[in-house]
């Protein structure tokens, strides 16, 4: 797994490339826990190129959008795959989360 | 069809879930939809052991076999680490907020999902987990 940030703007966007599993959910956990403590943080997941994601990631992910929200910044995801989604429906992430 | 793949209790052995059922796909013309589910259900109780099931430091094998019956795809997860039985974890609760939603349980619930029999023995020392799922 790889992740990018680029900025859009004011906009964090961390592109997500390959597996976020068990073995690599850590590392996406590490770059995003920097923007747990700035106050009105914008942060977006692009998904487009994320393959696959367990429970690991997927505890990411909450984490990000629980903290980010508690500082009053907005935490949001987009392109995600079918397959992804798939998971996100199974787990009512997909209700909890904001999925652009 | 049989295959095994055994495995150390590390998370870096995570990735080779990935290229044993690939290897099962090619040689069972599975969709790739289907492999996907089916490497989420396999890390999720391969990695509930791999975490959890010895103490820290201790390195153990674990044992994953596939086999075909009939049109039953039958995984086999062993190990020999502390007594734990994933069927009487309870699932995740989806219908709470993010605020009120807990770590726990997510792994589970994706298993029962996915899988269309699960079931759990303590045969001796060891764990047996069975994941079945109709193909």
């Amino acid at each position: 797994m790889e992740v990018k940030i680029i900025k859009e703007g004011d906009v964090n966007v961390f592109a997500i490339t390959g597996r976020v599993d068990t073995s690599t959910a850590s590392h996406l956990e590490d770059a995003v826990n920097a923007y747990f403590t700035v106050p009105g943080a914008k942060v977006i997941f692009d998904c487009k190129e994320m393959e696959y994601i367990s429970s690991s990631g997927l505890r990411v992910f909450l984490s990000a959008h629980k903290n980010i929200a508690m500082k009053g910044g907005e935490f949001s995801i987009r392109a995600i795959s079918p397959q992804v989604k798939a998971v996100f429906d199974m787990t009512g992430f997909s209700k909890i989360l904001n999925i652009i | 069809m049989k295959r095994q793949l055994i495995l150390q209790n590390k998370i870096s052995e995570i990735p080779k879930l990935s290229t044993f059922l690939d290897g099962i796909a090619d040689e069972l013309a599975l969709p790739q939809e289907l492999v996907f589910s089916l490497n989420l259900a396999l890390e999720e109780a391969v990695s509930n052991v791999i975490l959890y099931a010895y103490p820290d430091g201790v390195t153990n094998e674990i044992a994953l076999t596939a086999q075909l019956s009939d049109n039953n795809l039958i995984f086999t997860l062993t190990d020999t680490g502390e007594e734990f039985d994933p069927t009487g974890v309870p699932d995740a609760d989806i219908t709470l907020s993010a605020e009120e939603r807990q770590i726990g349980g997510l792994g589970i619930l994706l298993i029962r999902n996915i899988m269309n029999k699960v079931e759990y023995q303590r045969i001796g020392d060891k764990n047996v987990f069975t994941l079945v799922k109709e193909i």
